[in-house]
């Protein structure tokens, strides 16, 4: 644990913070037990890869929820954005007190890339245009061969055509993962991409995931159940530790990193 | 721009995907809105052909005056003056208002009641000619049958009276200048000019007629009519004119009653109309919204996905109401479609009792524009609260459904 300020003041001028969060919180209550995530700092720099491993329930969907702009944090002392290292950050918090849903949509269309722990593919779009969607959205050029190449690399090319219920599980995550960096986001943000898959195809398919946003140079954020193999990819870990109160009616979860 | 036409393609993607159900919706509309463009058109036709008919047959503009009334030539011109009478003429006393006619052809001489005429007589109109001056004349059909003579033809009229103790006849070379059909005018009669008829009234009544050179003694003062023949200008005109002229005192008959009947359907056939098409569209409406707004929890996670990606409150919307627009425009496309065939077989099922030209069964195209206008209100209104609840829909909330 280390103290937020200290740490900006700490780290080399020219590393640039593309997340910066202090104090925000998100509870959640159901039934009388709540459920908290508290995040007391959290800086990722441009570039940087970070897993969050945990078991599931523990709040890691719910950190990448809030980092994707897709959750609302119950408090927020600080939530910062600096998808462009020329550009100023952008207060998010600000955002979500004035309800600018449709800024923070865009923000996420630009910015951002969601790899779900299954699918999230559009049903209806083929696998082409189920990659082309954040392209499309921000009017990306459709000729220059990029989800072409991009599909090569997953090993999808061969199904570009065909709908997502034509494919296997397996295929259906390459084509997520294609689709989360089809438009060059700053940031792709993973949550257990590879949990649905056997063993053997996780890995094979965590690796290629791993190599293209390298490749890239995308700053990434994945959370994973599994920290044997995501060790071997040289991924920071965020630490993370989870208490329940006497009562038992408060589980809360702290993150940092 | 780019968000909007993303909505379109997307909306109508999905639209296609599922066209198992979007195909029972449009099969739906037009299941109703089919059945009531045939019900309007049915209407329209039916109540349209009996106001053609009333339009177009200048006798239901006409206002008969009955019995025997006192009008002077003033009164006549003032009535000619007004904005709701297209023509009037007078008449001369029936019993003096005949002649007998024969023709070099036929060995028959008939006796036909004279009727006055002259320029811009409604009833003549479209015949291509009307009877001025003394010589000339318009023979009814029946009239010209027996006679067997035709339009170009000059025939002989004679009448006769007692004057002074003796019976005296004139004779009169008269020009057949056209002949009116019988379904103008089916009794053996001759349209002439109102000069020749008070000629005629003139010379019964032992009265000189200086301009044919018939003897007799001088016509005391001004002239009286005992009756007239008056068109209303418009067939709305011809029941407040009926109302004016009662009020005046004076008999007159007219169609207005029949032309009352007509117009009365019309409005009431419009209204059951309406009622039938409201309860039918808000029907159709309901159970669309209703799909719609299950569709939307059904496409939660769908939903979901596009606002993960960036995809505005407004464009989420947007995907009910594109695709209930599109619902309708097909549907109301095929009800079209409907339409046609049905009428064309309606048509050609009373087709022996038509004019040519006639349809029982007839949309105009603003119909069609109304009926497309009215199907997309509905639909867009039906969509609004599937559109409401799509709006809605936080991303974070339906992409981890399953």
């Amino acid at each position: 644990m280390e103290n937020s300020t200290e740490a900006l003041v700490a780290r080399p001028t020219d590393k640039v913070l593309i997340y910066h969060l202090r104090d925000v919180v998100r509870t959640r209550e159901a039934e009388g037990t709540a459920f908290r995530l508290r995040v007391p700092s959290l800086q990722i720099a441009m570039g940087e890869k970070i897993a969050l491993i945990g078991h599931s329930g523990c709040g890691k969907s719910t950190l990448l929820d809030m980092l994707a702009f897709i959750l609302q944090p119950t408090e927020s002392g600080a939530f910062r954005f600096r998808p462009e290292r020329t550009d100023d950050p952008i207060d998010i918090a600000a955002y979500w007190d004035k309800s600018r849903q449709n800024r923070l949509g865009d923000l996420r269309k630009k910015y951002i890339g969601y790899v779900m722990q299954t699918g999230g593919l559009v049903p209806y779009l083929s696998v082409r245009d189920n990659m082309s969607l954040s392209r499309n959205l921000l009017q990306m050029p459709n000729n220059d061969m990029a989800v072409e190449e991009l599909a090569s690399h997953l090993g999808i090319r061969r199904h570009l055509d065909k709908f997502p219920s034509a494919l296997s599980t397996g295929e259906r995550q390459r084509v997520a993962i294609g689709r989360a960096l089809a438009h060059r986001p700053s940031i792709v943000i993973a949550d257990e991409p590879t949990a649905s898959l056997d063993p053997i195809a996780a890995e094979k398919i965590m690796n290629l995931f791993i190599e293209l946003v390298d490749e890239l140079n995308i700053t990434v954020i994945v959370a994973s159940h599994a920290w044997r193999h995501i060790k071997k990819l040289g991924l920071r870990q965020l630490s993370h530790r989870t208490q329940r109160t006497s009562d038992g009616k408060l589980t809360e979860t702290v993150v940092t990193g | 721009m780019a968000h909007l036409s993303e909505a379109f393609r997307l909306s109508g993607k999905d639209y296609l995907r599922e066209w198992r159900i979007s195909g029972s919706f449009i099969v739906a509309l037009a299941a109703v809105l089919g059945p009531m463009m045939v019900l309007f058109g049915l209407k329209f036709g039916v109540i349209g052909s009996m106001v053609d008919e009333l339009v177009h047959d200048p006798r239901n503009r006409e206002v008969l005056s009955q019995g025997s009334g006192r009008y002077d030539l003033p009164w006549i011109e003032k009535m000619a003056q007004r904005p709701d009478v297209a023509f009037i003429v007078p008449r001369t006393r029936r019993i003096a208002a005949d002649m007998q006619l024969a023709s070099k052809v036929s060995n028959k001489i008939i006796n036909v009641e004279l009727i006055p005429s002259g320029a811009g007589d409604p009833l003549l109109e479209g015949l291509g000619a009307l009877p001025s001056g003394a010589n000339q004349i318009v023979l009814s059909e029946l009239a010209a049958q027996k006679l067997m003579v035709k339009s170009g033809d000059t025939i002989d009229g004679s009448i006769a009276r007692m004057f002074r103790g003796k019976a005296e006849r004139q004779h009169l070379d008269l020009k057949v200048v056209v002949v009116a059909p019988a379904a103008l005018f089916n009794r053996e009669a001759a349209f002439v000019a109102v000069d020749l008829l008070q000629a005629v009234e003139d010379f019964r009544d032992g009265h000189r007629v200086a301009s044919l050179g018939w003897d007799g003694v001088e016509a005391p003062g001004e002239r009286i009519y005992p009756g007239f023949r008056l068109y209303a200008k418009t067939l709305d005109d011809v029941a407040a004119l009926q109302k004016e002229m009662i009020a005046q005192g004076f008999q007159v008959r007219t169609r207005a009653e029949d032309i009352a009947v007509v117009k009365d359907m019309d409005r009431n056939l419009t209204l059951v109309f309406w009622v039938i098409a409201v309860i039918g569209l808000a029907g159709f409406a309901l159970s669309l919204g209703a799909s719609l707004l299950a569709n939307v929890d059904r496409k939660r996670r769908e939903l979901s996905v596009l606002r993960l990606v960036g995809f505005h409150t407004g464009d989420i919307i947007l995907f009910p109401v594109l695709q209930s627009v599109f619902t309708g425009l097909v549907g109301w496309f095929l009800a079209s479609g409907i339409f046609f065939g049905v009428s064309f077989v309606i048509n050609k099922l009373f087709a022996d009792q038509l004019a040519e030209g006639q349809s029982v069964c007839r949309l105009l195209p603003e119909h069609f524009i109304v009926a497309l206008v009215l199907t997309i209100a509905a639909a867009v209104i039906a969509a609004m609260l599937g559109g409401l609840r799509a709006s809605r829909i936080e991303p974070s909330e339906g992409l981890r459904d399953i």
